[in-house]
């Protein structure tokens, strides 16, 4: 008899890379089995944690939504030696997945309120996944608006989707660079001060953010100065991460192990964490 | 040692001046000495200073740097304060050494070997040569040069060779001067063959915990240390004879000319590896090699850390 | 209580070598000073009286182990990709398959793994790699007549008899130990003719037991320590001075029966390698060290204080109560530093902050 071995990837081919910033590449990914990617199913919010095989393993937001299972999708930044690694990898290559790893992002009590994503950098690949959800579901949520920041217009993620977002009309999206920059039609600020002036309203509104630690922090900051609830703030953490399953130790905080029971948490059960992040 | 008394009033006396003084005070049992990091002057009664005191405190300073520190050694541990202001990795403004002399401290592996388990000792006292060990309703006398450490059996430096002030008087004592150690003869002594088995057998017992490391007042890359990093991958994070080697000649490589023999690493070292006997070799090589002795005067150079055109001992242009 | 059966001291060497035929039987051996548990061999010794140096968890928790192995090929050129060649990949998994019996752990040490299951078996995941060894180890534990100054089992839920992941028990009497069946399988075991049911010394064994419980004196009491620790959790001062001197290094962590942490490796040779997983340490920097290089826990203070809280705090509260701790005293005892877990859980107990 086999047991499910939850270290055991399955492996997968690389169908399209397509390089998104300098230091930025999104893998879509097919599982071999067709029968697993058939049957494959996970949660808005949810890991994955990929394998380049003699390197190691890592861990990334599958950005693709549930709603769109042609492939599963993937954005990496080149900081560490497996990431480096992913970077090298051409299409056709082998890889590994472990997925669907940690908690999802509370997408079912989101259901009809309004919803103000923001993102800033390589934060807005987990943000994608939940927007593309939503808009897949659209008549189960309220007003959507988006605040995507990045430090300068090449470092935006995703730019061949933004065209199709601004366009949208059942949603508002709201593009910042941190400085003035040659050409640039949309806001010039950092994404705080963008959205304190952009002023949305708490009323029955849920925020999701995500991005470098620095700009969470101030954003949830200013998201409180606007008057939302800490019930209201909705944000991813990152840890080192091994096992994904719970088991190897380092990502807790706390009681709380990130890989299994975040990566998505509000601010109030953030706030009931010890402060170690 | 001597002078605790002294000790502890020249402490009030420069404690206010300083974040901490770096001591020791009596551990969990009767046989353990633990390090006492003073902050207050209620902390000093702790002190205590005796054959018990094993730990080279030095060890500590480079992860005190931003802080004011008085650090008190004996001998043995003022030569790695030495050899850590040679090569600048503290700052004398920032360090207040406290010197002793020393008449040897005890090892705890010859003491076991002596009266088997360890793990009930009420009580150890020093009577002039003997050691008293006071196990319930027992009593061990046993000759207290049968269980010093083994870098005592031979010390030319028992006094502290560097401070801002010494506590008590410096003693005339030097025993075996330039004797090498009886282990590292022995060892030699062996085949090849022997040699090689002997460190097999002991390298499959090493856990990899680092502990030689970390208690190794010289080893300063500690949260870079080659033993966990991926880049450089010179090392594999699997626990057997081959990586734990490798590690060790790794970690000794990195000691030459540097390593002042204090001997924490093997005293740290919870599955008792004669981590030593690879200290000496090394360190026999410097000497016949470059004239060298580690730890003696802060303006000396580590033979490795700099370049001579010619070297003395080494005659290339006959090669 | 199941019927006790007198195993005789010069019965051990027989009746482990009958193990032998069909386990893998690791057995506490002296070697160089330490005591250490090694594969028993036919007419080999055993250490019995001294406290092993390490733990018995290698038994069920390898210091390292292949998770999996892969190779990597290149396929035959494809006509429907052009003609050309598509790498794959060859991924075996490799499940442990021994059976092994540990002769001669305590009690605590036998323990351990108990802590382990709460973790690595559970409703939402299962180590098939742990839970292989764990139901494939028998565990003849010897109860503790000797505690040391650092043994603190009675303060954690254990006792110098406790049978708790143990499947037979001895107890020392003279010329042999007093068996006790626990599990089912070490009754199996106990029905070998080296156990014999006729000599009875239940009596001696009884108060064998007792004077140990006695030398162990008073518990601590740690219930309060899950609640004390998390209010500490923002203050720096109390764990930098719990810290100071500490040397960061991994021998209490991996000494511990209980401490269950691992690391995940890749390790290659030309086009084949492994993934292995070997012990880890929380109190190496790079443990928690993020790519970004974000460390959140950068000082040994706050290594320390996530060591400390999870064992008394963080473990308890996930697991009805039980501290991740079984008490056998080897962080202490073997400690460079002498740092002393019982004192840090105390201080932070009775803590007192004069600034609320």
């Amino acid at each position: 008899m086999s047991t499910f071995n939850p270290y055991l990837p399955e492996l997968a081919t690389i169908q399209e890379i397509i390089q998104e910033t300098h230091n930025i590449k999104t893998f879509r990914v097919v599982l071999n089995d067709e029968e697993k990617m058939k049957n494959f199913s996970f949660e808005p919010g949810q890991v994955g944690q990929l394998s380049v095989f003699g390197v190691g393993e890592s861990t990334f937001v599958i950005n693709s939504p549930p709603t769109r299972m042609d492939y599963l999708q993937f954005s990496v930044m080149k900081t560490g030696e497996v990431t480096e690694r992913l970077h090298a990898l051409n299409e056709g290559d082998q890889i590994g997945v472990r997925a669907p790893l940690g908690k999802c992002f509370p997408y079912e009590e989101m259901k009809g309120k309004d919803i103000i994503f923001i993102g800033g950098g390589i934060g807005m690949a987990p943000l994608r996944t939940l927007l593309l959800y939503m808009l897949d579901n659209r008549s189960d949520y309220g007003d959507i608006s988006l605040l995507y920041g990045a430090r300068t217009p090449n470092d935006m993620a995703y730019s061949y989707e933004l065209e199709e977002w601004l366009s949208r009309d059942d949603m508002k999206t709201t593009l910042t660079i941190d400085a003035e920059y040659p050409d640039w039609q949309h806001k010039v600020g950092l994404i705080p001060n963008v959205l304190l002036e952009m002023n949305p309203s708490p009323k029955n509104c849920i925020a999701v953010t995500c991005g470098p630690p620095i700009m969470i922090k101030f954003t949830i900051q200013a998201l409180t100065k606007l008057g939302f609830e800490d019930s209201q703030i909705v944000t991813t953490l990152e840890k080192r991460m091994k096992c994904g399953v719970g088991i190897c130790g380092r990502c807790n905080i706390g009681t709380s192990y990130v890989c299994k029971d975040g990566p998505a948490y509000t601010y109030e059960q953030l706030k009931q964490l010890p402060n170690e992040l | 040692m001597k002078g605790l008394e002294e000790l502890k009033d020249k402490i009030h006396e420069i404690l206010p001046d300083l974040d901490l003084v770096i001591g020791w005070e009596q551990g969990y049992d009767g046989l353990h000495a633990t390090p006492l990091f003073i902050k207050t002057p209620e902390d000093v009664d702790r002190l205590i200073i005796g054959p018990l005191c094993v730990h080279n405190l030095a060890t500590y300073l480079p992860g005190l740097k931003d802080k004011k520190v008085g650090v008190i050694v004996k001998g043995c541990d003022s030569r790695a304060v030495i050899e850590l202001l040679q090569e600048k990795l503290i700052n004398k403004d920032n360090v207040v050494i406290l010197g002793l002399t020393c008449d040897g401290v005890i090892n705890l592996t010859k003491l076991g070997r002596k009266i088997g388990s360890l793990g009930a000792v009420d009580d150890v006292k020093v009577e002039g040569e003997k050691l008293n060990v006071v196990i319930g309703d027992q009593q061990h006398n046993i000759a207290f040069s049968e269980v010093k450490q083994d870098k005592c059996e031979n010390c030319i430096y028992p006094n502290a060779l560097v401070f801002d002030h010494f506590i008590g008087e410096p003693v005339d004592r030097v025993e075996n001067v330039g004797a090498e150690h009886q282990s590292l003869s022995d060892f030699e002594g062996k085949s090849f063959d022997q040699r090689f088995a002997f460190w097999k057998h002991e390298m499959s017992r090493c856990i990899r915990c680092h502990a030689c490391r970390n208690a190794c007042p010289m080893c300063v890359c500690r949260d870079h240390c080659v033993a966990m990093t991926r880049n450089p991958h010179w090392l594999s994070q699997e626990n057997n004879v081959a990586e734990n080697w490798m590690f060790q000649m790794i970690h000794v490589m990195h000691l030459t000319g540097r390593c002042v023999e204090c001997g924490e690493c093997e005293r740290a070292c919870p599955m008792d590896i004669p981590l030593m006997l690879l200290r000496r070799q090394m360190n026999r090589g410097v000497r016949e090699v470059f004239d060298y002795e580690a730890g003696i005067d802060a303006q000396n150079r580590p033979p490795l850390l700099t370049f001579k055109v010619e070297e003395d001992n080494i005659s290339e242009r006959e090669w | 209580m199941s019927q006790q059966k007198f195993l005789a001291s010069q019965s051990i060497g027989s009746f482990l070598e009958t193990l032998l035929r069909e386990h893998r039987v690791l057995v506490p051996l002296c070697e160089g000073d330490s005591v250490v548990f090694r594969p028993f061999r036919k007419g080999g010794g055993l250490e019995l009286t001294r406290m092993p140096t390490t733990s018995p968890k290698e038994a069920t928790f390898p210091r390292v182990e292949t998770l999996m192995s892969f190779t990597q090929k290149v396929s035959a050129p494809q006509e429907e990709d052009g003609g050309k060649e598509r790498p794959e990949i060859e991924l075996t998994e490799h499940l442990p398959q021994d059976s092994t019996v540990v002769f001669g752990s305590r009690p605590c040490g036998a323990k351990g793994k108990t802590i382990f299951s709460r973790v690595y078996d559970t409703e939402a995941v299962k180590d098939p790699y742990f839970i292989a060894r764990r139901d494939n180890t028998l565990f003849i534990s010897i109860a503790c007549s000797a505690p040391e100054t650092t043994c603190f089992c009675t303060s954690v839920g254990g006792g110098p008899a406790d049978s708790t992941g143990s499947d037979i028990l001895l107890i020392p009497v003279t010329d042999g130990f007093m068996a006790e069946a626990v599990t089912e399988a070490g009754a199996k075991l106990m029905e070998s003719a080296f156990f014999d049911a006729g000599t009875q010394k239940a009596e001696e064994a009884q108060a064998v037991v007792e004077r140990a419980e006695t030398k162990l004196g008073q518990a601590q009491d740690f219930s309060n320590a899950r609640e004390k620790l998390l209010k500490l959790f923002d203050n720096e001062s109390f764990w930098e001075e719990m810290s100071a001197k500490c040397i960061s290094c991994g021998t209490c962590t991996y000494l511990c029966p209980t401490c269950y942490c691992f690391n995940i490796t890749d390790e290659t040779a030309g086009n084949t390698g492994k993934r292995v997983r070997t012990w880890d340490n929380c109190m190496d920097y790079l443990f928690t060290l993020e790519a970004s290089t974000h460390n959140p826990r950068s000082s040994k203070a706050k290594r320390l204080k996530n060591r400390v809280g999870h064992k008394f705090s963080y473990y308890p509260s996930l697991h009805e109560e039980h501290i991740a701790c079984c008490g056998c005293g080897r962080c202490i005892k073997s400690c460079p530093a002498a740092v002393d877990i019982r004192q840090i859980v105390k201080s932070a107990q009775e803590y007192e902050d004069v600034n609320i």
